[in-house]
């Protein structure tokens, strides 16, 4: 090496708890999202668990009430919708590896984005602390209805929890805007020579595309977070309506309506859960072209349909609100448009289909879990047209059916790329290797788990069983359901004890992990290029892009070298 | 090692495949840096480079602001248009707490709003003209009679916000509070969350004009200075939006 | 045919290949047979929207149980095909893009169109004439009907004045209203079969969900509106209302129950509450 100064000192700063290096603040995101999908998962053991027992002491926490059962379920869906699907693949994955793939040896604005990381922390921590507080955490489930969520009295958790959960989540928006501008000017600005908007890997297209919804929705998020807290703490009537008797007293606010928050938070959620789920989709497209390969069957009609989900994302709020109370006619706007999302979606999975057809695939651990993202995707979208009706939705919302279809095709697929993208990455992040037999077997109980913990919670729905019930003992048709609940608990307790085969393969290999090398996937896009982890970003070696991150099968260019079936996208041009 | 060649072509056009061929456009703005003086890397990135990166991070971070902006006032206007049933008057009735701004003070902050706008233009162009001379490797000369147009901007900035706050003081004597009504709590809100960005602005002018008399690097002020004239400007005019959206609906 | 990469065991494709496409198959079967015996399933509807919704519903479920099906068995189908060398360098093609765009959008459509006529037929028709009105109010964690007895109309209320469900005024009715004396309040909502009924919904506190399976029917009851829904009984019988809305601690068992009565019985009803009322 010809200066080795700069190097030390890189990686000195890479040891710092408060460095500013893209790698080290990408692991720093993966690794909060860790701790928060533990939690979140350990939380959704205790609510199957007292659902089927409700008279069940739990170790610690004693029995389980009613009360405690709602704060669990509000801290599950906030946990895993904000801090684990809109924290690993986008701000962990996509901070690692966005300027590595796009030839960048930093983000565009590395403060900015440690600034975001250390929000996003004590956003987290936040969060958790409303456990501590008298009432305990917010109990009004993770879209905070108002006037629930803004009326201390309404019940226990809705105190100090409730203040802690909006605080928490308006400290989560600003981390994702400082985030998301750095995705943006990332991807504008500090791309490779030659890396042209149509020769980056369908990953960054995604992390692109999610920045801008990010962008958007949590701004609006922002600004609803901050009338909530004023209608609560400052006297204000933004959400909360005249004329209320909550727990025996008056409430003093006058005017306010609580469709108004349902219609903020709804034109954040909807983009959202998109949010959540794109670069998920990136990921599988880009895995599934890896190791069939072979290239990406339709990489413009998957950009195409990647910003046609990301515009039509934000028309489709209202279709959360059919029973709502809204006026019926919009009830068609947004059917209709909902509908029109659909279209996009279903190019995608025809795609990954196309991309499949004739591969020379190799079954690897990532490979596997991108072919279950594909089946849960078809599994959980396909309920999406038939809750888009309202006329059915007018029996389905608010049933175990919607539980089934977000948990399908939001919880599970979007774990289901997290974990294809841990897999894959994971060389390039630690230089080892993850356990391919173990991986094997985590693949095979999570994917035969989640389909047993979650198809069988569209007959709870059919049935008629409400959302968000503690217990079954309430109404009797609801009662009558207990076998199905109890199938489903232990379904969902064989999956989560098959998480820990994941924990402990990803600990154990961080350290013992057979050395990975540096393109142990034989991958041609740019990450690939660098030690494994990398040290020093690019240096002095910027990289000069020639070719589409797709080159995938011998065929396709006049042989450079005949025993490789793929072209580094940096491969000299014309040889 | 790979060779660097300008004219990269492939010779089939894939129809749909990752990325046709290419001329290499981004001769600008790759190889990573930092956003400060700090942990300077050998990778150098020319300050043009960083100016232009700053605008685009500026531009994204304008739009998070409007639309943020949009949501209160499209909050605001259906709001207003919210009836609710009275059961002491027996009827539906809209929130009918009028509120009269007072507008002198009104108009002459915003005078002064614009006026800020103005003069921080012109700090932003005296810096560009002298960044001609720092890109040439001269020290920038320092003229005898300069403006000096920044500290002038950070003035009528804090005047500003101190007249927004007279306005409040004026509404409080009045005795109408955020919680007084639709209106008012929407006037405290958005004049209040605009006013806190401003003097987010505001501190880093600060910075700017102060960092004229440390040690740090001329190109990083004059980013700072151009890219806050843009949020400096949006802010103005975001104002002028606001100061509609009151007027329009004040009952 | 065996793949062998560098760094990782040896793994015989065309034996993952086979399990996962048998266990696709097995997860589709369990799920196709689920929904084709559905040993839990909707309770027998009794209102006169049930047919339709439930009709569309199954139609539904027969278009996109189809699609899920072939989605499935073509994922795992096209993990069993030998690679094709010819295949290998397909980067897409517009006119199977174009196809498939169609074919789905017109799929999706045309049963979005089907169900959109049914909730015009269900949301944007008015109540029949001679249609019952009802006002439902939705608290902390208890259903309240309220009828308006012989006079037919409603007493004002002010829960914020009067509100004493200790003292029998839930509601808050105003006990100074004359049309207010003979409203009577009932915990359970009894209904008179074949009669359209017209609900006026309200919350008091905060917001609920009225959810009666069997009726096929869901309406949010929100503080500070009035929402009205109706719909027509057509069978005597007791059927069960369940909170969808959560509501705090106690929504799960904020239930109630609907007694359809035959019109007679229905009368014999409203008259014995007269005499316990007043
Ligand atoms: C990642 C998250 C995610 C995604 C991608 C989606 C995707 C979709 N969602 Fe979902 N949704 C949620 C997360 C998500 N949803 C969540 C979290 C909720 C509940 C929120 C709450 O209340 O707490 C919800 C609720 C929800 C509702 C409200 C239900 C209710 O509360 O009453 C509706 C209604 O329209 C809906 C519709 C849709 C539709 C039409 C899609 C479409 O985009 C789906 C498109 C996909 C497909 C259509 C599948 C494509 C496959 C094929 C077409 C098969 C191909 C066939 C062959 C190969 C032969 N969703
Ligand atoms: C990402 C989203 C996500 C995930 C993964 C899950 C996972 C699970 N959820 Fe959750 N759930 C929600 C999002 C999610 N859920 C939301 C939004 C709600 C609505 C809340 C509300 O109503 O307000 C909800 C509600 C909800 C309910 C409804 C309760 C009710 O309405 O009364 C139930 C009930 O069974 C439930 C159960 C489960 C179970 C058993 C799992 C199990 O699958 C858990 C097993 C876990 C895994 C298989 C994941 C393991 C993953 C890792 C280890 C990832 C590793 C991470 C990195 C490498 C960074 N969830
Ligand atoms: Cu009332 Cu839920
Ligand atoms: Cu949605």
């Amino acid at each position: 090496m010809q200066r080795p100064t700069p190097i030390t000192t890189e990686i000195a700063s890479r040891r710092r708890l408060f460095s500013t290096d893209h790698k080290v603040v990408g692991l720093q995101y993966f690794f909060l999202s860790l701790a928060a999908v533990l939690v979140g998962m350990m939380l959704s053991l205790l609510m199957r668990i007292h659902i089927i027992w409700p008279k069940a002491t739990i170790p610690l926490l004693g029995e389980i009430k009613p009360e405690n059962y709602l704060a669990y379920l509000t801290m599950h869906g906030t946990l895993m919708i904000f801090f684990v699907l809109s924290t690993a693949p986008q701000n962990g994955f996509g901070n690692y590896f966005l300027p590595l793939q796009l030839g960048a040896s930093e983000m565009a604005f590395p403060r900015l984005n440690m600034a975001g990381f250390w929000i996003t922390l004590l956003s987290f921590l936040v969060l958790l602390a409303a456990f501590f507080v008298p009432g305990g955490a917010s109990l009004a489930g993770w879209t905070q209805y108002s006037p629930l969520s803004a009326i201390a009295s309404a019940g226990p958790g809705q105190g100090l929890g409730t203040d802690l959960w909006l605080l928490s989540i308006a400290l989560f928006c600003l981390a994702s805007i400082l985030s998301a501008i750095n995705f943006i000017t990332t991807t504008l600005k500090l791309r490779g020579r030659g890396m042209t908007l149509m020769r980056m890997p369908l990953t960054c297209w995604t992390w692109f595309v999610t920045a801008i919804l990010t962008l958007l929705a949590f701004s609006v998020l922002l600004s609803a977070a901050i009338m909530l807290l004023l209608d609560r703490n400052a006297g204000t009537s933004f959400f909360v309506p005249s004329g209320l008797v909550v727990s025996g007293s008056p409430v003093e606010h006058a005017g306010g309506s609580p469709l108004l928050w349902q219609h903020l938070f709804w034109f954040f959620g909807h983009p959202e859960v998109y949010i959540a789920i794109l670069p998920g989709m990136g990921m599988t497209s880009h895995l599934l072209s890896v190791f069939s390969r072979k290239p990406v069957f339709g990489y413009k009609a998957m950009v195409g349909a990647t910003i046609a989900i990301g515009v039509l994302g934000f028309s489709v709020w209202g279709h959360h609100m059919f029973v709502s109370g809204m006026n019926p006619y919009a009830g068609f706007a947004f059917s209709t448009l909902t509908t029109a999302i659909a279209v996009p979606s279903a190019i995608k999975t025809f795609n990954w289909l196309g991309t499949l057809w004739g591969g020379h695939f190799r079954f690897t651990v990532p490979f596997l879990f991108s072919i279950g993202f594909v089946s849960l995707f078809i599994s959980g979208g396909l309920t999406g047209p038939m809750l888009a009706q309202p006329a059915l939705d007018i029996y389905l919302h608010d049933t175990y059916f919607v539980v089934a279809h977000f948990h399908l095709i939001m919880a599970m697929a979007g774990v289901f790329a997290i974990f294809a993208a841990t897999y894959f990455w994971f060389p390039k992040m630690f230089g080892r290797a993850m356990n391919h037999r173990l991986g094997v077997l985590h693949f095979w109980f999570t994917l035969l788990g989640a389909y047993s913990t979650f198809m069988p919670m569209h007959l709870l729905g059919i049935a008629g069983n409400p959302r968000r019930y503690s217990e079954l003992t309430g109404a009797q048709y609801v009662a009558a359901l207990a076998p199905l609940h109890k199938f489903i608990t232990l379904a969902a307790i064989i999956t989560i004890g098959a998480q820990f085969l994941f924990l402990a393969n990803f600990f154990w290999s961080m350290f013992k992990g057979a050395p990975a090398g540096e393109n142990p996937w034989q991958c041609t896009t740019l990450e690939w290029r660098l030690s494994s982890p990398p040290q020093h970003g690019f240096g002095n070696n910027l990289p000069v892009v020639h070719h589409g991150p797709y080159e995938y099968g011998s065929a396709e260019w006049n042989g450079t070298a005949a025993q490789e079936d793929f072209l580094m996208q940096d491969a000299p041009a014309n040889p | 090692m790979p060779r660097i060649s300008e004219h990269v072509g492939i010779e089939r056009k894939p129809k749909l495949g990752g990325g046709g061929p290419g001329k290499i456009p981004h001769r600008h703005g790759y190889g990573g840096g930092d956003d400060g003086d700090h942990g300077q890397r050998d990778d150098f990135v020319s300050p043009k480079d960083r100016l232009r990166r700053y605008r685009i991070g500026m531009a994204a971070a304008i739009v998070a602001f409007s639309t943020f902006f949009i949501g209160m006032a499209v909050s605001y206007l259906l709001r207003l248009g919210v009836t609710q049933w009275n059961p002491d008057l027996q009827k539906s009735v809209r929130d009918s707490h009028p509120l009269a701004l007072p507008y002198l003070r009104l108009f002459i902050n915003s005078l002064v709003l614009i006026m800020s706008s103005v003069t921080l233009d012109l700090a932003r162009r005296g810096l560009l003209a002298k960044s001609e001379f720092s890109v040439m490797g001269i020290a920038p000369p320092k003229f005898k009679t300069e403006v000096p147009w920044l500290g002038i901007t950070v003035i009528l900035g804090f005047a500003f916000l101190i007249g927004q706050l007279l306005v409040w003081n004026i509404f409080r004597h009045q005795g109408i509070y955020l919680s007084s009504g639709t209106r008012s709590g929407f006037f405290y809100m958005l004049t209040g969350a605009h006013a806190a960005h401003l003097a987010g602005g505001l501190l880093v002018l600060l910075w700017a004009s102060l960092s004229n008399f440390m040690r740090t690097r001329f190109e990083s002020r004059q980013i700072a200075v151009e890219v806050t004239a843009w949020y400096w400007h949006f802010m103005g005019v975001l104002w002028i939006l606001i100061f509609g959206l009151l007027h329009f609906s004040r009952g | 045919m065996i793949n062998r990469s560098p760094d990782h065991p040896t793994i015989r494709s065309s034996d993952s290949s086979l399990l996962i496409f048998l266990s696709l198959l097995l997860i589709t079967i369990v799920t196709v047979y689920l929904f084709a015996v559905h040993p839990w399933w909707f309770p027998a509807g009794v209102s006169s929207s049930s047919a339709g919704i439930d009709h569309q519903f199954v139609a539904a479920l027969r278009v996109l149980g189809a699609l899920f099906i072939a989605g499935q068995f073509l994922l795992g189908l096209v993990l069993l095909r030998s690679p094709s060398r010819k295949n290998r360098s397909s980067r897409g093609s517009w006119p199977l893009e174009i196809t498939w765009t169609v074919l789905i959008a017109c799929i999706f459509f045309w049963f979005n169109l089907a169900g959109n006529r049914l909730w015009s037929e269900i949301k944007l028709h008015l109540p029949e004439e001679d249609a019952l009105q009802v006002e439902v109010t939705g608290t902390q964690f208890q259903w309240y009907f309220r009828y308006p007895g012989n006079d037919g109309k409603f007493g004002h209320t002010n829960p914020q004045r009067f509100a004493r469900p200790e003292e029998g005024n839930p509601l808050g009715i105003d006990p100074d209203d004359p049309d207010g004396k003979d409203d009577i309040v009932s915990t359970s909502l009894v209904l008179p079969a074949g009669q359209d009924v017209d609900l006026i919904l309200r919350a008091n506190d905060v917001i609920h969900g009225l959810f009666i399976p069997a009726m096929r029917f869901k309406q949010d009851t929100v503080p500070g509106m009035t929402t009205h829904a109706h719909f027509k009984p057509l069978q005597a019988g007791s059927y069960e209302i369940a909170c969808s809305q959560l509501c705090g601690l106690g929504h799960y068992r904020m239930r109630a129950l609907i007694q359809v009565l035959t019109t007679i019985e229905f009368k014999q009803w409203l008259n014995s509450r007269h005499a316990s009322g007043s």
